[in-house]
């Protein structure tokens, strides 16, 4: 198993459009992928747990990830996670 | 009947007069019935139906949207996030569990388990997060329509009546098929300035207000009404009086918006003669309907990050030659400008693969030319895909963000090998494909005859400009009330870099937002721009500024605006020079 933890960069926390492209980007691998902060646990499948972590900019969110794939589902889903926002 | 008023946001100006239509808001009218234990299967196969068809649903609109490309690629985000909310595991089988539990029907159901989910986004701290249910329940909206038999889609305004939408919220989805439908305006209970209402009635000049709180439950459908976007007010049942008063005030408002249609046709001249040419900057192929309606001498700004837009991966040199082309060869003999990828290392990870690296400081790091000349691949196969579209246009490359003269020196060392690649596979291109560059680093201002030396012409994008002179960051908030587009210090560098071109004779635009702004438009004659990029929708009102101008007399008045140092006084000079 794979675990990680990572700050959130993003002024907005982990809003709408991060948590559908988390959703997104894990969906392409077949490890189990659970995103905790605090007390809150949330599958990566499920954009509705996600946006319900509620993690807003700063928060810590404790990445876990067990299955063939754990190594690359962990960076691919932490680059989404740690990345600062849309620069306009 | 009685007359009342509503007042909202008006987020779109313009008076609208017509009949309310009221759209139906399903999770109130749902229905609540036992099914025999012998048709659960059959109730939940209907959800599974329905769930499907709005899945259907909603990726055409995502289709149509991509394709005519007018509304902000927003939507298409949001399109994206109610797909998977359509898909979560959370609302798509759920209720399927309470179909075979409580032997209910398939709708009632449904707004339960909404129910549970509105009620857990409730306890989110986070009030925006906490609105994302709103998205929730839009979504349930569209699945429950389907289930009770009445089409997702909203039905067509009646064409002999003017017709005025009513609706307590709008998704993107109803949104994106506003396209196509004529509504008078929108009205709606929820919403504020960058809701997707607003976004959309803008882009269709039609009045709209939003946030009336209750104008769903308080007008009944047919009723008439006079919808006013420019006061943020609603008249319900007007009487003859009032509503004669505001036929007249229409009148007036259209007449004016007339007369800035008819300048379409008429060359941008000042007053003393002097010729000014008005171009547009476009994200997308799709906006090229707009250029043309709106009388602009071409494309002064073509950005290409579109191209990274709602795919995986890097786009292909055939893809790119696509879409270029289509610009290129749907302008027939007007110029297109293509600017170069605009991109950061930073963002855009999933899409740049392996290229992706996080950047300490994203606007001062490895993004725009830099990072084209960093990943060299990807470069060339931009350049060789705009050189190939010259072939079908007036084409024109424009490099961002250059900084040094090496930097252009290397850029135009790979047109060059780009150029020499496609003369070896006998592709034709235009050879004198004229290439620009931004001006948009101090530096680049301070240091400019390396540039005019080497490039065919500049243009100058003021937004990073002014963030780069300032040191502000605009989009950050506690610091965003520094930026100012009238800091003398910009005021400087734009005489220095405008009046430097000029002398060189080497054409100079602006394609900033500064461009759009008619309260900029004297200023810059005044500093001797002659060519001006801007959003399609601003070129009649900076046109009608052209028309009103006397360079010869504003000259004097620009010289002391160049001259001073304290903000008040600029204010005040400015506030001369557009009198």
């Amino acid at each position: 198993m794979q675990i990680r933890e990572i700050r959130l960069r993003n002024t907005q926390g982990l809003h709408a459009r991060v948590a559908a492209r988390v959703v997104k980007v894990a969906g392409r691998f077949k490890s189990r992928i659970v995103l905790t902060v605090g007390e809150r646990r949330a599958s990566a499948r499920s954009i509705m747990a996600v946006m319900m972590l509620a993690a807003a900019m700063g928060a810590t969110v404790r990445l876990e990830i067990e299955g063939p794939d754990e190594l690359a589902a962990l960076e691919a889903v932490a680059a989404v996670l740690a990345s600062p926002g849309e620069r306009r | 009947m009685i007359t009342f008023a509503l007042h909202g946001i008006g987020v779109s100006g313009g008076i609208a007069i017509g009949r309310a239509q009221l759209i139906s808001h399903a999770t109130l009218e749902v229905a609540h019935y036992t099914v025999p234990s012998s048709r659960v299967d059959q109730e939940i196969a209907r959800l599974d139906f329905a769930v499907d068809e709005v899945q259907k649903e909603l990726t055409t609109l995502h289709g149509t949207m991509m394709r005519e490309g007018e509304l902000p690629g927003e939507f298409g985000a949001f399109l994206d996030v109610h797909w998977m909310i359509l898909n979560d595991p959370t609302l798509a089988e759920a209720p399927k569990r309470i179909i075979a539990e409580q032997r209910c029907n398939a709708e009632w159901a449904l707004v339960q388990q909404m129910n549970v989910l509105i009620d857990q986004f409730d306890q989110i701290e986070d009030a925006y997060l906490r609105e994302r249910k709103n998205d929730v329940v839009q979504v349930v909206e569209r699945v429950l329509k389907r289930l009770m038999g009445k089409p997702g889609s909203l039905p067509t305004a009646v064409a002999e009546e003017r017709t005025i939408l009513v609706a307590h919220d709008l998704s993107p989805a109803d949104v994106i098929q506003f396209k196509t439908h004529h509504f008078a305006a929108f009205l709606t209970d929820l919403g504020g300035v960058t809701s997707h209402t607003a976004i959309v009635a803008r882009s269709l000049s039609v009045p709209a207000v939003v946030a009336t709180h209750n104008a769903r439950q308080m007008i009944r459908d047919g009723e008439m009404l006079i919808v006013d976007g420019s006061s943020h007010v609603v008249i319900v049942n007007p009487d003859r009086a009032v509503l004669a008063e505001y036929r007249l005030k229409q009148s007036e408002f259209e007449l004016a918006r007339q007369k800035l249609k008819r300048l379409r046709g008429k060359p941008a001249e000042t007053l003393d003669g002097q010729r000014v040419v008005l171009n547009t900057n476009i994200e997308l192929p799709g906006d090229l309907a707009q250029v043309l309606d709106s009388g602009a001498n071409g494309v002064g700004l073509f950005r290409s990050e579109f191209l990274f837009l709602n795919r995986h991966g890097l786009p292909t040199e055939d893809e790119q030659f696509e879409a270029y082309r289509a610009v290129a060869a749907g302008l027939a003999g007007k110029p297109v400008t293509i600017r170069t990828f605009d991109l950061g290392a930073d963002k855009h990870k999933e899409d740049l693969e392996g290229l992706a690296r996080v950047a300490p400081n994203p606007a001062l790091g490895l993004r725009a030319v830099r990072f084209c000349l960093a990943e060299p691949r990807l470069f060339l196969t931009q350049l060789r895909a705009i050189l190939r579209a010259s072939h079908y246009g007036k084409v024109r490359i424009l490099i961002p963000m250059l900084s040094s003269v090496a930097e252009i020196d290397q850029t135009l060392a790979m047109i060059e090998q780009a150029k020499e690649s496609l003369r070896e596979q006998g592709e034709p291109f235009d050879e004198k494909v004229p290439v620009g560059g931004m001006i948009e680093i101090p530096a680049a201002v301070l240091a400019m005859g390396g540039f005019l030396d080497r490039l065919d012409f500049l243009s100058i994008g003021t937004n990073d400009l002014i963030q780069y002179t300032l040191a502000v960051d605009r989009s950050d908030e506690a610091v965003s009330h520094l930026y100012d587009p009238l800091h003398p210090a910009i005021i400087k560098l734009l005489a220095l870099a405008i009046g430097g071109a000029n002398k060189a004779k080497v054409p100079i635009a602006v394609c900033g937002e500064m461009a759009g702004e008619v309260a900029m438009t004297r200023l810059l004659l005044g500093l001797g721009l002659r060519d001006y990029s801007m959003h399609p929708a601003h070129v009649p009102t900076v046109k009608q500024r052209v028309l009103s101008s006397d360079v010869a007399a504003i000259k004097p008045l620009v010289e002391r605006i160049k001259r001073t140092d304290s903000p008040e006084k600029m204010a005040a000079l400015i506030d001369k020079l557009n009198a």
